[in-house]
């Protein structure tokens, strides 16, 4: 035990960490991944009936946690059609998150929904290619995707389409380093840290906290986005 | 504009007069300390503590926490500050009138603690003057009592005769990082427990593994 860890030369536990994750069960080819699981949640079954293209697969997680992978092309499509069906009624978005795998492998963008009615939990993931990060926004649908997206954007650049106030909400709305929650983003930031401090003490706190902006913003885009969806649903 | 010429008997050492009223400036400042409470983390419970009927600051002259920069006298900043703070955290600074005192209350105030990543200011002193740093994450009330006596003390030790000296403050400065660039690469380098260095010493390799990417310029 002492002659393999001298063999290592370094801490390898650091090395599996630098080397970041490794590669999941599906990306090793072992063995397929099932295109399906029995799901527990009906939702899922309806789901693949109503969009027979666009759900690649389903998959349990944590014993009782439905998971859909759908096609990110349609998931504004996908979620007002889970959130309208008088069947699902998943009315409450409780999360909009994303995961970076890092490695180059897609990253996830996360919808934690639940339904009120039919006390149902559904999670729908899309997965984006890194060059390509982009993703219909769902504000028209829940309101309350607004700053929850604007996090996403934030933290791992993934551009929602159609989003009414797409910027920066938690880092400064000057920060120039990248999209901290990603994989290759250095721990300590790009800049230097008298690079940040001189950057940081150039922001305005004001841009942050205009009351103004809280009234006459948040009604009315909810509002149009959610009619403008609508009309489009309805044309097609 | 009378620095050449300090005290009143006019130049030279302190003069009797000088330091006596010297003596009852101080007395009056130090004894009737308003803190400024910046409170952004659990160091800000604490604070509450030491306020509180237990410990009771107000024995020593803190008498009420100055909610307005514009009557404190003294700074507490309790708490990790991120970039996004710093700012507010000068202009309140800049807010507080002379004279005036800082404290860095806890590990992340005084130096990021465990807070070294993208997001942290690495230390309030590249932001805003310090006269005390407390250690302690978080310090007890009995920790941040002693900070604050230690700013007594300071006070204690001060005189008008240098009061230009004491007091400098340039209004351009105002809104600007307190520390240089050279500095701030002195004060802010990593340390902690993915250190190669440390804050007192400079720079020391200790062996600790870390991560080169986690390390780019």
């Amino acid at each position: 035990m002492t002659a393999d860890s001298s063999s290592s030369g370094s801490f390898s536990g650091f090395d599996l960490v630098a080397a970041g994750p490794g590669a999941s069960r599906e990306d090793a080819g072992a063995a397929p991944a099932p295109d399906s699981v029995a799901p527990g949640n009906p939702s899922v079954t309806a789901l693949r009936e109503r969009f027979p293209g666009a759900v690649f697969r389903n998959e349990i997680c944590a014993g009782d946690e439905d998971v859909v992978y759908v096609d990110p092309a349609r998931i504004a499509e996908i979620l007002r059609w889970l959130r309208e069906d008088p069947d699902q009624r998943y009315d409450h978005l409780a999360d909009v998150t994303a995961v970076d795998y890092g490695g180059g492998r897609a990253l996830e963008v996360v919808y934690q929904l639940w339904s009120i009615p039919n006390r149902a939990a559904l999670r729908v993931k899309c997965e984006l290619p890194p060059d390509r990060l982009e993703i219909e926004s769902v504000t028209g649908i829940w309101a309350g995707a607004d700053w929850l997206e604007r996090e996403v954007y934030d933290l791992f650049g993934i551009a929602f389409g159609g989003h009414p106030n797409l910027r920066r909400i938690l880092m400064p709305e000057n920060y120039a380093e990248g999209h901290p929650l990603r994989k290759d983003f250095p721990l300590r930031g790009r800049f230097s840290r008298a690079e940040q401090t001189r950057r940081a003490l150039t922001q305005d706190p004001e841009d942050y906290y205009v009351p103004g902006e809280i009234a006459e913003r948040v009604p009315q885009v909810v509002e149009e986005a959610g009619a403008a969806a609508g009309e489009g649903e309805g044309a097609g | 504009m009378g620095v050449g010429k300090p005290g009143v008997a006019g130049a030279g050492s302190p003069a009797f007069l000088t330091t006596r009223l010297d003596f009852v400036v101080n007395w009056a400042r130090r004894n009737s300390l308003w803190p400024m409470p910046f409170g952004t983390a659990c160091c800000a419970i604490e604070m509450m503590a030491s306020a509180a009927s237990n410990f009771d600051l107000a024995r020593f002259g803190m008498e009420r926490m100055s909610f307005s920069p514009r009557q404190a006298d003294v700074l507490i900043c309790a708490g990790r500050v991120p970039y996004k703070l710093a700012p507010v955290l000068r202009r309140i600074w800049d807010q507080m009138m002379q004279p005036k005192w800082c404290v860095s209350m806890g590990a992340c105030a005084s130096s990021g603690g465990v807070f070294d990543v993208y997001s942290m200011v690495q230390g309030i002193d590249t932001v805003v003057p310090v006269d005390v740093y407390i250690p302690g994450c978080p310090p007890r009330p009995e920790g941040l009592i002693y900070g604050l006596m230690m700013v007594q003390e300071k006070i204690r030790g001060e005189s008008l005769a240098n009061h230009a000296a004491l007091r400098a403050e340039d209004p351009l400065a105002a809104g600007r990082p307190r520390a240089g660039d050279r500095e701030v690469a002195d004060l802010t380098g990593p340390f902690g427990n993915s250190t190669r260095q440390n804050r007192v010493s400079g720079l020391v390799e200790t062996g600790a593994v870390g991560r080169a990417e986690d390390r780019l310029p």
